[in-house]
C-alpha cells in the first residue's frame, strides 16, 4: 500500500514538474495563434500612447498581449491573458483584474508561477533595476525599466493600487508590477518587482 | 493487498501480467490527465496570485 502511495506521490511530482509544463506549452502555442489571428482581422492603426489611449474589453482567460523579458533569456515571451486564478495561472501569466491596462496611468499588475506551468516566473527574483520588460499590444510597443524589488505577504493588496501602497493618491506614473511566489512551491510570500514605462511607439 | 489483487487476475501469468499492465495503464492515464489537473487547482502549490 505504501508503496502504492509513493508511486502516485513520485508520479504527482512528476506531473507538477513536466506534465503542467506541456500542457502550459500547448495553450500557449493556442493562445499565441489565437492573439495573432486577432490582431489580423484587426489590423494596428499606429495609435501611439499619447495619440489614442488603447482600450482593452478582454474576458477572464483571454489573450491580450505578448510580454518579454531579455534578463529571463532571448527566448522568453508568454502570451498574457486576463485574470490571476489558478485556472489562468495554469497556463499562462495573467493580468490582475482591477488594475491598470498596459499603458495607462496607474498600475498594470501581471502575476505567474514561480514554478510549474513551465516556471515562466522563476528568475523574478533575480531581476534588478533597469532591466527592461517590453509588453506587445496590438496597437503598442512598451518598454517598462525595473526600478524596485520587494517581497511582501499574500495579503498585502497594496502593491496592486494605482500608486503602490498609497490607495488614496492619484497616479501620475506609469507602473508595471510583476508578480510571483517566494520561495518556490508555496504561497507565503510574493515577490513584488516594479517598472516604470519609458517608451510607447506605434507597432 | 498486492497478493490478493494478483490472484485475482484472470488466466496463466502471462495474461495476468497483461492485464495488469493494462490496469496499471489505464490508472497512470486517469490520474495523470484528471485527477492530477484537478488535484493541483485545489492544492496551495505556488498560489502566485493574489486572488488565486
Amino acid at each position: 500500500m505504501l508503496l502504492t502511495v509513493g508511486a502516485i506521490g513520485l508520479l504527482f511530482i512528476g506531473y507538477l514538474v513536466w506534465g503542467t509544463a506541456l500542457r502550459a506549452a500547448s495553450a500557449q502555442r493556442a493562445l499565441t495563434n489565437e492573439l495573432n489571428q486577432q490582431w489580423q482581422r484587426a489590423p494596428a492603426r499606429g495609435a501611439a500612447i499619447d495619440v489614442s489611449s488603447e482600450q482593452f474589453d478582454v474576458a477572464t482567460g483571454q489573450p491580450f498581449a505578448f510580454i518579454q523579458i531579455p534578463a529571463f533569456g532571448r527566448q522568453w515571451r508568454f502570451t498574457l491573458i486576463q485574470g490571476t486564478a489558478l485556472a489562468q495561472l495554469n497556463v499562462s501569466p495573467g493580468h490582475v483584474p482591477g488594475t491598470q491596462w498596459p499603458g495607462q496611468l496607474g498600475n498594470f499588475a501581471v502575476a505567474g508561477h514561480r514554478v510549474t506551468a513551465g516556471n515562466p516566473f522563476w528568475s523574478l527574483p533575480s531581476m534588478k533595476d533597469g532591466d527592461l520588460v517590453y509588453i506587445e499590444t496590438r496597437l503598442n510597443d512598451y518598454t517598462y525599466r525595473v526600478i524596485g524589488k520587494k517581497w511582501v505577504a499574500p495579503t498585502d493588496l497594496g502593491v496592486l493600487e494605482p500608486v503602490p501602497d498609497h490607495p488614496r493618491q492619484r497616479p501620475a506614473k506609469r507602473l508595471i508590477t510583476l508578480i510571483t511566489c517566494d520561495p518556490a512551491w508555496t504561497g507565503t510570500h510574493r515577490v513584488i518587482v516594479t517598472g516604470v514605462l519609458v517608451s510607447a511607439r506605434p507597432r | 493487498m498486492y497478493a490478493w489483487l494478483w490472484h485475482r487476475l484472470p488466466g496463466r501469468t502471462p495474461a495476468r501480467v497483461g492485464v495488469l499492465a493494462l490496469i496499471i495503464f489505464a490508472v497512470t492515464a486517469a490520474l495523470w490527465f484528471y485527477v492530477f489537473p484537478w488535484a493541483s487547482l485545489h492544492l496551495p502549490i505556488d498560489s502566485s496570485g493574489f486572488n488565486g
